[in-house]
């Protein structure tokens, strides 16, 4: 379990560094799905599986491809991979501020890091996600309001950006 | 824009503020910035113009990297901490991250180079909005988070915008640019006592709100953008030219007009701090700035271009914009100075 959930955490920063490094927006699109992946199984292994499953299912399936598919309508026809010494210098330099910030974190941030691993987990019948998604419809309730009022919200914002073809604001006409 | 999409938009952008106001969870304070910032995102690109737009995208950017910095900090403080308390982020990590984050958001030097692009693309009645209602919820959380703050930061960036607001605006001819300037300025000074006086800060505000709003309203009365259109601008309305004058030089902080007062409260605070040099830097950086709307009273009041204007001139036609606000904020922002007495004791 150690290794895998190892596996999953290097796999997270690798994805991070193929986003930050790459101007291109495809290989950025393939970088957040790694990342999202390796998030999810992060998140299952801290014991939060139904969060898990709601951020896979509404980030990757519903947020990501949609960027996925209009990035592939705009972005230029020839990107640059990571091997190109342009990319390539961001990618050893991201990757050197990694290590660099391990080595100086290693003693004090497994401290942190561990307790969150199982915190008493033995005691409850539920995960804790569970849980925290019926103190959510319970006693958030006014918060969800709120929350609905923001989609509500950023529905007519969007709108109001892109409608009309004489009026679109993302272009100039 | 559809009257019902702005009434929205308008109500919202009041709830965003209410709820940063009313709310002592990060998360909450969090949720209402964002509002904030989805709220005036219409109204900046109203006119659908490259340039509302570009102002528009990069304000959207950064307003975005700000909140996720909030969101990290708070989330991480709660990590450490195990409290979300806005109150009590006593973790120094946490707090200096969040101080930039905020120092981000309103525009506080050297994180401040966004201000005059974004305030430099829109209409100078979204430019008022901007640099008044959306300040308001920041700065609410920079006075709650500065008790745990370290002076240091504070006061860095306090005195690098005194100064960057004073010498940005030196060589300016685009008045909104000035103002973003102004606006830069008036925050550090805000900034720099939110430790010592919170009163104070909230004075400041008070009077920068005032001073701005009527700035901003005689700009958009002589509709003017540009320094070079202030030369004609007594054609237009000549009681008027002549009160920006004093509005500017409100805004420069002149002992018989209101923004003599935040000025002069401050550098007692200071003084009584003991803390001379800052309150010397302070004052100096204040010169920078009064000397670009000194630059600004001249062209507009002091000098009359050697020529005869041969149209009708316009103040013989009845102005039939509303004065309103207009009239209000001009008094407020000449006349306030002798009731300091009383604004102090209402805000101490």
């Amino acid at each position: 379990m150690s290794y895998l959930f190892c596996m999953w955490l290097v796999l997270l920063i690798l994805g991070l560094v193929a986003v930050a490094s790459n101007p291109a927006p495809y290989f950025a699109a393939l970088g957040l799905v790694v990342v999202a992946g390796a998030g999810c199984a992060v998140l299952a292994g801290f014991g939060a599986s139904f969060l898990a499953v709601v951020l896979f299912l509404i980030y990757l399936g519903g947020m990501l491809v949609v960027f996925a598919y209009s990035a592939a309508l705009a972005a230029e026809p020839h990107p640059e991979g990571w091997w190109d010494v342009s990319v390539l210098e961001y990618v050893i330099f991201y990757l050197v501020g990694v290590g660099v910030a391990v080595a100086y974190f290693s003693s004090e941030w497994y401290n942190y890091l561990l307790p969150v691993v199982s915190v008493c987990k033995e005691f409850f019948v539920l995960c804790e996600d569970v849980g925290g998604v019926g103190v959510m419809y319970s006693l958030g309730g006014g918060l969800l309001v709120i929350c609905a009022s923001v989609l509500l919200l950023s529905l007519f914002v969007v709108l109001e950006l892109v409608r009309g073809a004489s009026r679109g604001a993302l272009r100039a006409v | 824009m559809n009257p019902y999409v702005l009434s929205i938009l308008l109500i919202s952008l009041g709830l965003g503020t209410t709820l940063t106001f009313m709310s002592s969870h990060w998360l909450l304070a969090w949720m209402g910035l964002e509002i904030n910032t989805l709220a005036i995102i219409p109204l900046m690109a109203q006119k659908h113009h490259p340039r509302a737009v570009e102002a528009t995208t990069k304000y959207f950017l950064i307003q975005a990297t700000a909140a996720a910095m909030i969101l990290f900090a708070a989330s991480t403080n709660a990590w450490i901490c195990g409290q979300w308390d806005i109150n009590q982020m006593s973790h120094p990590l946490t707090s200096a991250m969040t101080m930039t984050a905020l120092a981000l958001k309103i525009g506080l030097a050297p994180l401040h180079l966004w201000l005059p692009e974004v305030l430099q693309g829109i209409t100078l009645t979204t430019g008022l909005i901007l640099s008044t209602w959306q300040k308001l919820a920041p700065l609410a959380l920079i006075i709650q988070t500065a008790n745990n703050t370290h002076p240091f930061l504070l006061t860095t960036l306090a005195l690098c915008s005194t100064l960057v607001g004073g010498w940005g605006g030196l060589n300016q001819t685009q008045l909104r640019k000035i103002l973003a300037y102004s606006s830069i300025a008036h925050l550090g000074w805000m900034i720099l006592v939110s430790q010592m006086a919170p009163q104070m800060t909230i004075i400041a505000l008070i009077t920068y709100i005032v001073m701005t709003t009527a700035a901003f309203l005689m700009l958009n009365n002589i509709n003017s953008t540009k320094i070079i259109t202030l030369a004609s601008a007594w054609t237009k309305a000549p009681a008027l030219t002549a009160l920006t004058c004093l509005v500017l030089l409100s805004l420069g902080g002149l002992p018989p007009l209101t923004g003599f007062m935040p000025k002069w409260l401050i550098i007692q605070e200071l003084a009584n701090q003991g803390l001379a040099a800052t309150a010397t830097i302070i004052a100096l950086t204040a010169l920078l700035s009064l000397y670009f709307y000194l630059r600004l009273t001249h062209a507009l009041t002091l000098t009359l271009s050697p020529q005869i204007t041969n149209a009708t001139t316009p103040w013989r036609t009845p102005n039939k914009q509303p004065t309103l606000a207009l009239s209000l904020f001009t008094i407020m922002a000449t006349c306030l100075l002798p009731i300091t007495p009383t604004i102090f004791t209402l805000m101490t």
